[in-house]
């Protein structure tokens, strides 16, 4: 009998632990949906993973909510093994507000008010031009 | 390879059949816990639902009618099976049967409404418009309470707010899912859907999908039971519920409602007389500033003249309960001669 435990846990040099969040269902395509788990580091995306710790689904649902589950007390516990984060996965626990936030989450909130004004003043400049139009076309 | 990883497998659901069991125990416990914690903080100004006598008295106006709890309810079909029992043995199995009868007659709880959740964590200015939909997080840990999980609502405008009721309800049921359970609940629940179901006389039915969907305390759960017990009380069909596990509650609701009158009358046309006399002491445990409550405690009433003394003193149609209270006298005069 072969003795199975050393070909079973591949050992990686300067290997990590990772949080990150890996891609499920890729059957159906258009269709995302996000497993947070704790992998490491070197493995493939959707790969085999160590544990499953929560999902997060991109799509909004008929009440306009996109859902995040977190289990609080496994993820405490992987980086207390000293588990890393992924930019996503802090910047989802910051808005959730287990951690503080991230940066990134006020970056990319004060760009789109930006673009939001930017457009705002764009259409406000258009439907003064689109009157003027009319008014010569009468 | 595969060994160990269906191995890992088995443990992991072996974990969580165990974890299951474990979890419903301490559901048990905590719903033991409120109600403990509810007898002890008032002592003995209002008698509660959860009260040891209360309960009493309303188990015994329930009944136990062993052909109606064990009718044929809708299952999977499988073909009768025969025993052949000595006396002792068919003994043992009514015993056995009643046993499990009562188990099934256990009342579900009457809690009062939950007030809403209006808490907010954190505004955020600087997040507004960080994007187009709210986002919500649940904390999947699998060994907290429901009631105590964390379920925390990001708005697009910054502000992390907790999630109301209905919104916990909801994703409650969507990470642990129960069964019997839907995420939108049955359109029964609508007003007119709810009359079209009374006239056909399916109000237990109604009662119990809406146990199994809505919690004790929440608000659709009040207003449908309400709802139902109006009806009943309106047409009189008290009979419907008699020795099901909601008749409890219809009698909690009539008594604290101070509308006793129809079911005493239901109870004296059936020859239940025990059964008026001690919904009438419920009343009175109750309602013990009442006029009935004080003539009986003052004169140590018992039997049919408590049943006088409320039909004097409260109810709106003594006439009748006074008839039936004679005629059940002039039977029982009669029979003690023959």
């Amino acid at each position: 009998m072969v003795h199975l435990s050393s070909h079973l846990l591949k050992k990686y040099h300067n290997g990590y632990v990772v949080i990150r969040l890996a891609l499920a269902g890729h059957k159906q395509a258009n269709r995302p949906f996000y497993r947070i788990v704790a992998a490491h580091n070197k493995r493939s995306r959707d790969g085999k993973y160590i544990e499953q710790l929560g999902s997060f689904d991109p799509l909004p649902n008929i009440y306009n909510e996109k859902l995040v589950g977190f289990n609080f007390d496994r993820i405490k516990y992987w980086i207390g093994c000293g588990a890393h984060l992924t930019k996503p996965v802090a910047k989802l626990l910051g808005l959730s507000g287990f951690f503080p936030l991230h940066p990134m989450t006020v970056t990319e909130a004060e760009r789109r008010r930006a673009q939001a004004k930017l457009a705002e003043t764009a259409a406000g400049t258009e439907d003064p031009q689109q009157e003027e139009q009319k008014q010569a076309d009468v | 390879m595969a060994a160990l990883g269906t191995a890992r497998c088995l443990f992991q659901s072996f974990y969580r059949v165990k974890d299951v069991q474990r979890i419903r125990k301490t559901l048990l416990k905590c719903n033991a816990r409120t109600f403990c914690d509810e007898t002890s903080v008032k002592g003995g100004a209002k008698p509660r639902f959860t009260d040891a006598a209360v309960q009493d008295i309303l188990t015994r106006i329930t009944g136990l009618d062993l052909q109606k709890v064990f009718r044929p309810i809708k299952q999977e079909m499988k073909p009768p099976t025969y025993k052949l029992m000595t006396d002792e043995q068919l003994e043992q199995a009514i015993q056995f049967a009643t046993e499990e009868a009562k188990k099934q007659l256990q009342m579900p709880p009457v809690l009062p409404e939950r007030k809403p959740i209006n808490d907010v964590l954190a505004v955020d200015k600087i997040l507004d418009g960080m994007d187009t939909a709210k986002y919500v997080f649940t904390d999947i840990t699998y060994s907290i309470p429901h009631r105590e999980r964390f379920i925390v609502v990001r708005e697009p405008d910054g502000t992390l707010r907790k999630a109301t009721w209905e919104e916990r309800d909801r994703l409650v049921q969507v990470y642990f899912p129960k069964r019997g359970r839907k995420l939108m609940p049955h359109v029964l629940f609508k007003e007119e859907n709810l009359k079209i179901v009374f006239s056909q006389d399916r109000h237990e039915d109604v009662l119990n999908l809406c146990l199994v969907q809505f919690e004790p305390d929440s608000a659709d759960y009040i207003r449908v039971h309400e709802a139902t017990y109006e009806d009943l009380e309106k047409n009189g069909k008290y009979n419907l519920l008699r020795s099901t596990r909601h008749f409890g509650g219809l009698a909690w609701y009539l008594v604290n409602a101070r509308r006793v009158d129809g079911l005493i009358a239901d109870m004296l046309r059936r020859d239940m007389l025990q059964d008026a006399i001690s919904l009438v002491s419920l009343f009175h445990m109750v309602h013990p500033h009442s006029e009935s409550a004080q003539e009986a405690t003052s004169q140590q009433a018992t039997g049919t003249d408590l049943l006088k003394i409320y039909s004097q003193k409260e109810s709106q149609r003594s006439g009748y309960i006074e008839l039936a209270l004679q005629a059940y006298e002039e039977k029982a005069a009669e029979g003690s001669a023959s």
